[in-house]
């Protein structure tokens, strides 16, 4: 879209934009995260909404110069996110990039992530672990458990028709017309993942993947815990069933929707 | 010996023996105190009007069957049940389970309604952050 190309120029164009970080019970981590944004991505507005935490992340985010959106009640990830996205659309933002508030995802990668969006090639960047990159740092290691679910979801994504290699990452920049997707009631809140692209990629947004590097998740993955992976992936397919019902839109430039990074 | 013709005779049997008097007035009263709970539930505004149309429905679809004669056993005939008491016990199950929907339903939409209302607070609660932070600069 051209939204975010036509404000570049004006000014900082880093202004015009805003890092989202949903944080629950971060405050010893979410201090650096957020220093490390505004040294990455000087002038950028940081907003990190805090899903009902008990410690103070709050207030260690406000000191680091964040704005913060303190939910009242918990409403999870994808709440959190939504939250995130309706801010930017009332605050009119060109552009908008998540990430995690837990370290896992470094601020040095988010002006290469968010490239391809304000050059206009494409209208959600997803930062990925997988996509082979030119310098030499070491691949990310994943244990059995994860890489099954990871190829899983990358698998039902290509069913869809949406090419991705790292379906769970949660590090990403999109313009307003991800944005304004985003915040309507289509976005499903529960366990936003593989089906918020294919719901992208089903009302015409251009996706790409850039290539990122993440730390390792200091904390377990839920796919570890019991019964949850089978939940999970109950509620997964129950999701992609539910997305079958909205209407599709064709991309404006049809073809151009992998790969862009 | 054609056990079915038997269960047959016998179901027949169980079809023609006359409605109970007692049970006859006992569901007459039921409905009449349920439509009478829910009437006063609204008057007292402990029962918003929106949530009474399945409520009024039930109470007055069982004062009909037990007001009409004869109308338990043709449905009790028509499901294929023994006894006119197994229709009332599916019947009522089917209402409940009706309930549990609709119930499940209007729950659904509230805590949309609360996630809505929670991000709005969010939201407003960080644009006053901003300003903060501009005033700060």
């Amino acid at each position: 879209m051209s939204e975010a190309a036509s404000g570049m120029g004006t000014a900082n164009p880093n202004a015009r934009g805003l890092v989202i970080m949903p944080a629950r019970n971060e405050a010893t981590r979410i201090g650096d995260v957020v220093d490390g944004v505004s040294r990455a991505l000087p002038g950028a507005r940081v907003l990190v909404i805090d899903d009902d935490s008990e410690d103070a992340t709050v207030e260690v985010a406000r000191a680091a110069g964040a704005a913060v959106a303190p939910l009242p009640i918990h409403l999870g990830y994808g709440g959190a996110l939504q939250t995130g996205y309706h801010f930017a659309v009332r605050t009119s933002c060109a552009w908008l990039i998540q990430m995690d508030s837990d370290g896992q995802h470094r601020p040095e990668d988010l002006p290469a992530l968010l490239a391809p969006v304000l050059e206009g090639r494409c209208d959600l960047a997803i930062g990925s672990r997988f996509v082979p990159r030119e310098d030499e740092m070491p691949g990310y290691e994943m244990d059995a458990v994860r890489s099954l679910g990871r190829r899983s979801l990358a698998l039902l994504g290509r069913l869809g028709g949406v090419r991705v290699t790292d379906p769970t990452s949660g590090l990403q920049a999109m313009n307003t017309a991800a944005l304004e997707l985003f915040t309507s009631s289509w976005y499903p809140v529960d366990y936003p993942d593989i089906d918020v692209l294919l719901l992208a990629h089903r009302r015409g947004l251009r996706l790409c993947e850039v290539p990122v590097t993440m730390r390792p998740s200091p904390r377990p993955s839920m796919l570890h815990s019991g019964w949850m992976p089978v939940y999970y992936a109950y509620r997964m397919l129950l999701s992609l069933w539910a997305l079958s019902a909205i209407p599709r839109r064709e991309s404006p430039e049809p073809g151009s929707d992998s790969q862009g990074g | 010996m054609d056990r079915s013709a038997e269960l047959e005779r016998l179901r027949s049997l169980f079809l023609s023996a006359p409605e109970s008097d007692a049970t006859r007035t006992l569901m007459v009263i039921g409905s009449l105190v349920l439509i009478a709970i829910v009437l006063w539930l609204v008057r007292r505004r402990a029962l918003r009007e929106e949530h009474t149309p399945i409520w009024i429905a039930i109470s007055v679809g069982l004062a009909i069957v037990s007001l009409v004669p004869g109308m338990l056993g043709t449905i009790t005939r028509w499901i294929g049940a023994w006894t006119p008491a197994s229709t009332l016990f599916f019947l009522g199950e089917v209402c409940l389970v009706a309930l549990c929907l609709s119930f499940a339903i209007r729950h659904s939409r509230t805590s949309v309604e609360i996630r809505q209302l929670g991000q709005e607070v969010a939201v407003l609660r960080a644009t006053l952050d901003e300003l903060d932070l501009d005033r700060a600069d």
